[in-house]
C-alpha cells in the first residue's frame, strides 16, 4: 500500500510556485482553525521556510502534540500533519518532519503502555515510512569498506594493482523496505527507525529546537524517565512554554483555552510520569545514534543547549547499552560519548603548531 | 589569545626588539625600516654585516622578524629567497663526508654543524608554512610542509647516529608532523562527511582511475579518509590523534562493520594506546562480529589480576560470552560475581545486569551438572539471581523473559506464564520471542486452543517474512489438537512462504539459504510423519523424497521410512 499518491518520487523537490503558495495558504488556514490564532502567522504572508523556524508556531504545535490522547486517530492536529505531509509541498513536508522527534518520542513509550489510541501518530509515521520507501525504491542501503591496497581519489597505492575484483567488506546498514499499511507491533521499531532515517537526511535543514527535543526523548527511551530530578523535563518545558504564550496573548478567549490546556497538561504530566523504557533494537538505535552524532559533533556543536542535551542522551544510551551488554551499541555510544566529552573539555582556540617563542622580542639564531 | 592581540603586544615591545647571533646583538629598527620600504636585500646585507652571518642565516632571521611583526606577505617573500633544494644538496655531502671519515677528530663538529644548519633551514621553511597557512594559502602551505619532512628524510637518510638530536631541529620536525595533516584537511573533511548531515556529492566517476575505489556515499567517503589517516599514524607520518580512533569506531560500528573495525584496531602499534583499552575495544569488536572465542581470549588478558581485574565492562562482556557455552559457564560465574561485587557507587545501575549474567551462567552450568543434586542446586541459584536482578531493573524485559525460560525449564509453568505475559506487556508485544514463550508455555500446560489464539495474535503482529517459526508452531498445535488436515494446510502456507523467501533473498550457498534449507527439510519430514499417521502412504513417500533432496543421508528420514 502506498500512502503517497504522487507520481513524482521525490516530492521534496517538486515546485510550481503559484500552486505551492495556494497549498501553503490553505494549510495555514486549516492550522489556525485547529490551534486558534497564532500571533506571528496572522501578519506573515511569506514563504513556508519561515514557518519552519517560527518559534511561536513550533511552541504551539509542540504543546498540542504533548497533550494526552494527542495521538488518537480523530485528532485534528495529527490529521493536519498527515495531510500537510501528503500535500507534497517540499517546505511544508520539512515542517512536518521537524515534529518527528516529538511524535516518535511520545509514540514509542505510549505504545509500550498501550494506554491510548495512537492511530493519528501511526498515520504520520507510516506516511514518512512510505515516503522513504518510495524515494529509495525499497532498496537496502549498504556500506562497503575499502581495501587500502587499491588506490582511491585520496591516496595512491604502491602495491601493484590486482586484476581480480577487490573483495569488499559489505554490510547492510538499512535493509530493504516492504510497504506497510498498518503498524504491526514487531515492526514498530523499524517503521520509526526508517522515519528517523528520513529525518537524518534532512537534518541540516531542521531547526535546533527540534534536535533538542529529539535528544530529550532519546533519554526517555533509554531510561524510562525524563531528566533525573524531574527539573527541566519534557512535559514541564511544554507547560512553561504554554504559560508564556497564554500570558503574551491579549485575546481573552484564547487565554481561557490556555488555562484549560494547562490543566490538561498537568494531568498529562502525571500520566507520563509512568513512562517505561522502550525496547531499542539496532534498527531503531542506529538512526538515533546518527542523529545524536550530528547533534554532538556536527555543525551546531557550538550551541551549548543542544550539545548538553545530546551528551545527556548519549550518556543514557551508553548506560543502557552496558545494561543490555550489547557490544555494537557499547562501541557506538562509547565512542561519541568520549568524543563529546573531549570536545567539551578542550579549549577551542589553541594552536599547538605555533612556534615556541613567538612573542619573544629577542630573536636569536 | 587572538592573533591581533599577539601582534599588538609585539608592536608595543617594538622598541626593545633585537636580534642576536654569534655573540653579537643588534637592534632591529634600522632593518625594520628597510623592510617596510620593501627593500629586502638591503635589510639582508645589513644583518649579514652586523652579525657576520651567511645568506641563509640572514634570511632566516629576517623572515622570523617579519613573521613576528605580522607582515606575513613580506615573510613569505623573504623565505622565498631560500632555495631549499640547493640547500639540501649542500647539506647532504657533509653527512656523507662524516660517515666516510668516521674516526677522524672532526667527526662530532661536522655533525653538529650540519644539524644546526639543517635546523635553521627547516625552521625557516616551517615559518613559511605558518605564514602561508595564516594567509589562507592552505594548499601551498601543505606542499611546503611536506617538503620539510621530505628534506629530513633526504638529509638524514641513515638516521642521526650516536649524537643527540638538536632541540630546535627536533621541535621543528615534530611541529611539521602535527601541522601537515591539519593542512591536508582530511580529518576535517572526514568529520564533515560523518556528522554534518549534508549529503555531499560523491566524487565523480570521471576523475577515477581504473580499479580504484570510489566511495558511493558520505559515510563510505568518511571511512576511507579515516582509514588513510589511521594508516599514516602507523607509518609514523602523523602524530597520533586519539579522536581519530574514536571517530573510526563510531563510523564502523554505525555501519555494522565490527570485524573490519577489529582489523583496524589490530594495526595500532604497541605503546600507542593503553593495552587494556585496546584489548577491551578489540573484544567488543570481535564479539559484535560474532567471534566470541577471540573476544574472550582478549578479555582474559585484560581481566588478569595484574591488569584491570575489576573492570566492569570487561567482566560483564566476559560473563555474557561464557553464558552462551555450558563448558565456559563455570568461568562465567566467576566473572559475573566479580561484576556484581564491583557494581558500586556510580556503577550501581549495573548490579542488575551482573546478577542477570550470573543467573545465565548458572543456568548454563546446570546443563552439564554431574549429579541431580548439583543440577537442582544450580538451578535454584540461577532463579535466585534472576529474582534479585529484577529488583534492580523492574521494567527490564530481558530479565522477565529469562526468568520465564528458567521457570519453564524447571517445569514451573504457572510462574513462566506470568513472566511471559508481563514480557509482552512491557515490550508492547514488539518482540517475537515473548509471543513464542507464551504459546509454548500454554501448550506445555496442554491449553492448546489458547496457545493457538496467542499464535494467531502473534501472526497478526508479524510481517510476512518473519512468520515462519510461528506457522510451524501453529501446525504443531493443530497436530496436538488432533486436527491433521488443518496442520497440513498450515504446513502448505509455510512451504509457500519458505519458497517465496528463497526466491527473493540470497544466492545459493549463502547462510540464509542454508537456514531455509534446514527449515524446508523439517517441514517435509513433519508432513511425511503426518501423512503416515493418516495412512496416506503415497503422500508420505513423496514428502520423504522431497526431504531427501535436502539431506540425503538423514537418520530421521530413514527412521520415518522404516515406519512406513
Amino acid at each position: 500500500m502506498s500512502l503517497i499518491d504522487d507520481e513524482d518520487n521525490t516530492p521534496f523537490e517538486t515546485s510550481n510556485t503559484s500552486d505551492l503558495d495556494l497549498k501553503l495558504q490553505s494549510s495555514i488556514e486549516t492550522l489556525t482553525q485547529i490551534l486558534g490564532p497564532i500571533p506571528s502567522l496572522s501578519s506573515s504572508q511569506d514563504s513556508s521556510l519561515t514557518l519552519l523556524h517560527d518559534t511561536n508556531l513550533t511552541q504551539t504545535i509542540s504543546t498540542h502534540l504533548k497533550l494526552p490522547n494527542s495521538g488518537a486517530g480523530n485528532n485534528n492536529l495529527c490529521r493536519w500533519l498527515y495531510d500537510t505531509f501528503q500535500s507534497s509541498h517540499p517546505d511544508l513536508q520539512l515542517v512536518v518532519l521537524s515534529f518527528l522527534p516529538i511524535i516518535a518520542g511520545l509514540y514509542l513509550p505510549r505504545a509500550v503502555l498501550r494506554a491510548t489510541s495512537l492511530a493519528g501518530f501511526e498515520a504520520i509515521l507510516l506516511a514518512l515510512y512510505a515516503h522513504e520507501t518510495t524515494s529509495r525504491d525499497g532498496q537496502p542501503i549498504t556500506v562497503s569498506i575499502p581495501d587500502l591496497s587499491n588506490s582511491s581519489l585520496y591516496h595512491e597505492s604502491k602495491a601493484p594493482i590486482k586484476n581480480k575484483a577487490v573483495e569488499l567488506n559489505m554490510t547492510i546498514v538499512s535493509p530493504s523496505l516492504e510497504p506497510h499499511g498498518t503498524v504491526r507491533s514487531t515492526r514498530r521499531a523499524r517503521i520509526v527507525g526508517v522515519a528517523l532515517e528520513l529525518y537524518y537526511k534532512k537534518i541540516a535543514l531542521m531547526p535546533i529546537s527540534s534536535k533538542i527535543e529529539f535528544c530529550k526523548f532519546c533519554l526517555v527511551w533509554a531510561t524510562g524517565k525524563e531528566d533525573g530530578d524531574g527539573e527541566d523535563s519534557v512535559g514541564k518545558k511544554a507547560l512553561s512554554g504554554d504559560q508564556e504564550e497564554a500570558s503574551s496573548s491579549s485575546n481573552g478567549e484564547h487565554g481561557v483555552d490556555g488555562s484549560k490546556e494547562k490543566r490538561e497538561m498537568k494531568e498529562e504530566l502525571s500520566e507520563e510520569k509512568s513512562w517505561r523504557r522502550v525496547p531499542l533494537p539496532w534498527e531503531l538505535l542506529q538512526p538515533a545514534l546518527r542523529i545524536l552524532g550530528h547533534c554532538l559533533l556536527g555543525p551546531n556543536r557550538t550551541n551549548k543547549e543542544l550539545t548538553d542535551a545530546a551528551l545527556a542522551a548519549t550518556k543514557s544510551l551508553h548506560a543502557r547499552a552496558l545494561q543490555d551488554v550489547d557490544s555494537q551499541a557499547i562501541l557506538a555510544t562509547g565512542s561519541i560519548l568520549r568524543l563529546g566529552t573531549m570536545a567539551s573539555e578542550t579549549s577551542p582556540e589553541l594552536d599547538h603548531t605555533e612556534i615556541r617563542d613567538y612573542m619573544n622580542p629577542v630573536i636569536s639564531l | 589569545m587572538s592573533e591581533s592581540q599577539v601582534y599588538d603586544e609585539v608592536e608595543n615591545h617594538s622598541t626593545v626588539r633585537e636580534v642576536c647571533a654569534n655573540g653579537l646583538r643588534m637592534e632591529t629598527s634600522a632593518v625594520e625600516a628597510k623592510l617596510d620600504e620593501g627593500n629586502i636585500q638591503e635589510a639582508e646585507s645589513s644583518l649579514r654585516e652586523g652579525l657576520s652571518l651567511n645568506f641563509e642565516e640572514a634570511r632566516a632571521l629576517l623572515g622570523r622578524l617579519e613573521y613576528q611583526r605580522g607582515n606575513l606577505d613580506s615573510a613569505v617573500r623573504v623565505f622565498d629567497g631560500i632555495d631549499l633544494h640547493a640547500a639540501i644538496q649542500r647539506l647532504q655531502p657533509s653527512i656523507a663526508e662524516k660517515r666516510s671519515s668516521r674516526r677522524s677528530r672532526s667527526n662530532e663538529s661536522v655533525t653538529t654543524v650540519s644539524q644546526h644548519a639543517t635546523g635553521l633551514l627547516l625552521e625557516a621553511i616551517y615559518l613559511k608554512v605558518k605564514s602561508l597557512q595564516k594567509l589562507g594559502m592552505i594548499a601551498e602551505a601543505a606542499q611546503e610542509c611536506k617538503s620539510i619532512l621530505d628534506a629530513v628524510e633526504t638529509i638524514f637518510q641513515s638516521g642521526i647516529p650516536d649524537v643527540q638530536v638538536e632541540n630546535k631541529l627536533q621541535e621543528t620536525v615534530s611541529k611539521a608532523v602535527e601541522l601537515l595533516p591539519e593542512l591536508w584537511r582530511q580529518k576535517a573533511f572526514a568529520l564533515f562527511l560523518l556528522y554534518s548531515g549534508v549529503e555531499a556529492n560523491p566524487p565523480s566517476l570521471a576523475s577515477q582511475v581504473d580499479d580504484s575505489y570510489v566511495p558511493k556515499n558520505n559515510i563510505e567517503e568518511a571511512i576511507l579518509l579515516l582509514m588513510i589517516l589511521f594508516k599514516k599514524f602507523h607509518l609514523g607520518k602523523m602524530k597520533w590523534d586519539p579522536s581519530v580512533m574514536e571517530h573510526l569506531i563510531y563510523a564502523f560500528s554505525i555501519c555494522g562493520q565490527a570485524s573490519a573495525l577489529a582489523s583496524q584496531i589490530e594495526e595500532i602499534l604497541p605503546g600507542v594506546v593503553n593495552r587494556c583499552d585496546r584489548w577491551n575495544t578489540l573484544a567488543l569488536s570481535y564479539s559484535a562480529a560474532g567471534r566470541n572465542k577471540v573476544a574472550l581470549d582478549l578479555l582474559r588478558k585484560s581481566l588478569h589480576k595484574h591488569e584491570r581485574p575489576d573492570d566492569l565492562l570487561g567482566l560483564l562482556l566476559a560473563a555474557r560470552i561464557c553464558s552462551e557455552d555450558s563448558l565456559l559457564a563455570f568461568e562465567g560465574v566467576g566473572y559475573a560475581r566479580r561484576a556484581v561485587a564491583n557494581a558500586i557507587g556510580q556503577d550501581e545501575h549495573l548490579k542488575g545486569v551482573g546478577l542477570r549474567m550470573l543467573g545465565h551462567c548458572l543456568r548454563k552450568q546446570a546443563k552439564v551438572a554431574s549429579s541431580d543434586t548439583e543440577r537442582s542446586h544450580l538451578q535454584s541459584e540461577a532463579l535466585k539471581s534472576f529474582n534479585e536482578a529484577i529488583a534492580f531493573e523492574r521494567d527490564n524485559p530481558d530479565i522477565l523473559i529469562e526468568l520465564g525460560v528458567q521457570y519453564a525449564e524447571q517445569r514451573n509453568s504457572n510462574a513462566a506464564l506470568g513472566c511471559a505475559k508481563q514480557f509482552i506487556d512491557v515490550t508492547g508485544g514488539s518482540l517475537l520471542k515473548g509471543w513464542r514463550l507464551l504459546a509454548l508455555v500454554l501448550s506445555a500446560q496442554q491449553r492448546y486452543s489458547e496457545a493457538e489464539v496467542v499464535t494467531d495474535a502473534a501472526l497478526d503482529e508479524t510481517a510476512k517474512w518473519e512468520q515462519g517459526p510461528l506457522l510451524k508452531m501453529k501446525a504443531k498445535l493443530k497436530i496436538a489438537q488432533l486436527m491433521p488436515m488443518d496442520a497440513i494446510e498450515t504446513y502448505r502456507f509455510l512451504l509457500a512462504l519458505l519458497q517465496a523467501q528463497r526466491k527473493s533473498f540470497g544466492s545459493p550457498g549463502s547462510h540464509m539459504v542454508q537456514v531455509e534449507d534446514d527449515n524446508e527439510f523439517e517441514v517435509w519430514l513433519d508432513l511425511a510423519k503426518l501423512y503416515s499417521r493418516l495412512s496416506q502412504w503415497k503422500d508420505a513417500e513423496i514428502c520423504l523424497e522431497k526431504a531427501e533432496a535436502f539431506k540425503p543421508y538423514s537418520a530421521a528420514i530413514m527412521h520415518t521410512e522404516g515406519k512406513i
